[in-house]
């Protein structure tokens, strides 16, 4: 009985770490400028669409070398992209939120169209090192290589972040800057180059992302849409802002949708919005959140 | 607002429109009785709407089918039309979602005057338009879309599928794949109307070959990880995995089991493939058996030149070959404005007539054995193709290899005739646009 149930339990932690992985760029971003990006998902797919461009762009290097440039090359340039979009955002600061959420909506719809236009509406698939594709036997069941290098690589990138912002001292001023702008501002440093740097960092994530699922869910011009209600969905169970509050809800998600998806397959997709009605109902701010002043 | 309301709302606004419009000639609709265009000094166009997904879990698909459909509007219009008339065709975009559908079949009959409706791939889509249609009369050729309901309990007079239904790829699979593989199956199927109906068909054909379902795993809509689900799958060890799953979900699922290399440690059914699904994948990517309902390669005459005219008018197309869904697009388009024409008239219960029990040749539909319009289930009957991947391809993109073809009589979902219910002709609105 355990010997079968601990293989999903596993699955599922690993399904959560890339979860949390999808996650990491929209809290970011959620937690530092207090936007809800709603682009995330078509950044998320724009990266995996760049990947695709540029894995045909090198054609002719060796492929484990050209994946790695591409990994690195590709969410730069959607960072890139990712601040044409924080320039657009300025006029919306310091006003109704809505129209923050308007502008990015409107941006996840040109991206979409853009992917479609440029790459048409057709699935495509990105072309992996033989080191990390095929499969390995474990007892005696099969697991694919590439999702335990997709698991080493978001935990890699989860680690690596949150030093970033713990340790380093543009982290601390990010931290800052999300506590108390005014102050920030007040202490000689451009918070404007500041929120530009934020959500470059926050669309590169989602390019990331898009860039290690695109083996597993494969590439087309929606994809974004599998990725942002997710996302959306673990930084609010975690509690808005709070760094391992996301990565522990990704890791929740992971494990309730890999269990159902064993155990009650009609509720595997249904599983992480019940989990997350459970979570709000008895701890509206989330599991990892700020207490606020309307909690006293 | 009752029917009677509704209508005279609607007249009172295309009066409106008329006199605003300076118009001697204004529109009556809808079609709860007969009326005929004034004669002008040139007839108006015949306007077909094209109900077809362009986004969406079948977006990659309906993009085919509206090109097979255009390609046979293409084919009249340079004849000179139908009854002396320009076809117009109208595209809009059903999302893959049945709420657009109906709402996009609504106004394309009520706003653009739609003479005729064409196109589905998701049958809670396809099924939420034909309700539209009947209600008005409006004849709706669902193209694509496979869930047996569409010809059994949600068939309507209105309605004509066009595809092979998931019965119809059972029976010509099951019964090989167990005295080939074994009799220990797992399904895998689509959560929704289309996969539970095509499963319920599967596991009865199973079962009376001798075969047992020992699970049937259901896969919510929309699901991308099917890791668990493979795991699963590993623990059962079944002889045979069926799979019910379509759209961007098999795509998914595709990849996740190549990469486990799973579909070489079991034997992998999936009850239909449609072309655009796999297209470009590589023959790595398309394991174990499937039905379709046609191939780009198929040794019959005809099918070179259909080829070659879909290359010659769709160039540069990121699909260079066309497919099963392509050819239910055309085929459909075409049968129906020939109904038309030998009506002599656009008049919907004529051409209903002249659809139903309709014979078409093997020949005429590039296939391996005459088809037919089944009259009382409105479903054509039609030659289904057992296929596998081709791991000797004569080129690119011949990645099918044909294994057999099953005749439509021995394919023929019998449940159907029993579970549909047409409705009168007296019962169906009238109208003639």
């Amino acid at each position: 009985m355990l010997a079968n149930f601990l293989p999903h339990v596993l699955n599922g932690l690993s399904l959560g770490l890339l979860f949390a992985l999808i996650a990491l760029g929209f809290m970011l971003i959620v937690g530092v400028m207090e936007v809800i990006n709603l682009a995330h998902g078509s950044l998320f797919a724009l990266g995996a669409y760049v990947a695709l461009f540029l894995m045909g762009f090198f054609d002719g290097i060796p492929i484990g070398i050209r994946y790695a440039l591409v990994l690195a090359l590709a969410p730069f340039l959607v960072g890139l992209f990712g601040m044409l979009i924080e320039l657009c955002m300025r006029r919306t600061y310091g006003k109704d939120p809505l129209y923050g959420l308007l502008l990015t909506f409107g941006a996840a719809l040109v991206i979409e169209e853009l992917i479609r236009v440029v790459w048409g509406s057709r699935e495509q698939q990105l072309k992996l090192p033989e080191a990390i594709s095929g499969a390995v036997l474990i007892g005696d069941l099969i697991y694919a290589k590439y999702r335990f290098f997709a698991c080493a690589l978001a935990s890699g990138l989860i680690v690596m972040l949150w030093l970033f912002i713990e340790k380093t001292r543009y982290g601390a001023i990010i931290k800052a800057g999300a506590h108390d702008s005014e102050m920030v501002r007040a202490l000689g440093y451009n918070l404007s180059r500041l929120r530009l740097g934020v959500f470059a960092l926050g669309t590169a994530l989602a390019a990331i992302a898009g860039i290690v699922m695109a083996p597993i869910w494969g590439i087309r011009p929606h994809v974004g849409v599998d990725a942002v209600v997710p996302a959306f969905l673990i930084i609010v169970l975690g509690g808005v802002g709070s760094f391992w509050g996301a990565v522990v809800a990704g890791l929740m998600v992971g494990l309730v949708v890999g269990l159902t998806g064993a155990y009650a397959s009609e509720w595997s997709l249904l599983s992480m919005y019940l989990l997350f009605i459970l979570v709000v109902t008895f701890r509206a701010r989330g599991l990892f959140g700020r207490k606020s002043a309307l909690d006293n | 607002m009752n029917d009677d309301n509704k209508v005279a709302s609607q007249k009172r606004r295309s009066l409106m429109q008329a006199i605003a419009a300076g118009s001697a000639t204004s529109f009556f609709g809808p079609w709860a009785v007969n009326h005929a265009w004034a004669q002008t000094a040139q007839k108006k166009p015949l306007v077909i709407g094209l109900t077809m997904d362009a986004s969406g879990q079948y977006g990659a698909s309906g993009v085919e089918e509206r090109l097979g459909a255009m390609m046979a509007i293409k084919e009249f219009n340079d004849k000179g039309g139908v009854l002396g008339r320009r076809i117009e065709a109208l595209h809009m975009d059903t999302e893959t979602t049945p709420a657009t559908g109906s709402r996009v079949a609504e106004r394309l009959i009520t706003r653009n005057e739609a003479a005729f409706l064409i196109g589905a791939l998701h049958s809670g889509v396809a099924n939420a338009i034909s309700q539209v249609a009947q209600k008005y009369g409006c004849i709706f050729l669902n193209t694509n879309s496979s869930s047996p309901t569409e010809a059994g309990k949600d068939c309507h007079r209105t309605k004509f599928v066009w595809d092979g239904n998931g019965t119809n790829f059972a029976h010509a699979i099951v019964k090989n794949a167990i005295a080939v593989n074994g009799k220990n199956w797992v399904m895998l199927t689509n959560d929704y109307v289309w996969g539970h109906n095509t499963a319920k068909s599967m596991r009865q054909i199973v079962e009376a070959n001798g075969g047992k379902i020992i699970e049937e795993l259901m896969v919510p809509q929309n699901t991308r990880d099917f890791s668990s689900y493979l795991l699963k799958v590993q623990q059962l060890k079944p002889n045979v995995v069926a799979t019910a799953v379509g759209g961007d979900d098999i795509k998914a699922l595709r990849q996740q089991v190549v990469q486990l290399k799973l579909n070489q440690s079991a034997a992998w059914v999936n009850n239909q493939q449609d072309w655009p699904d796999v297209y470009g994948l590589g023959p790595e990517s398309i394991f174990g058996v499937f039905g379709t309902t046609w191939y780009y390669r198929l040794d019959l005459p005809g099918v070179k030149e259909f080829v070659a005219a879909y290359q010659k008018q769709y160039p540069g197309m990121a699909i260079r070959n066309p497919g099963n869904v392509y050819h239910n697009g055309y085929m459909a388009t075409r049968e129906l404005l020939r109904c038309v024409e030998e009506a002599g008239t656009t008049n919907n219960i004529a051409v209903i007539k002249k659809l139903e029990g309709r014979k078409m040749s093997a020949l005429d539909r590039m296939q391996h054995h005459d088809a037919w319009i089944d009259p009382v289930t409105h479903q054509v009957q039609q030659t289904i193709y057992m296929a596998t991947y081709n791991s000797k391809p004569a080129e690119k993109d011949d990645i099918f290899t044909i294994l057999t073809q099953a005749d439509p009589k021995d394919v023929q979902d019998k449940d159907a005739a029993g579970a549909c219910k047409l409705e009168s002709y007296e019962a169906t609105p009238t109208y003639e646009v």
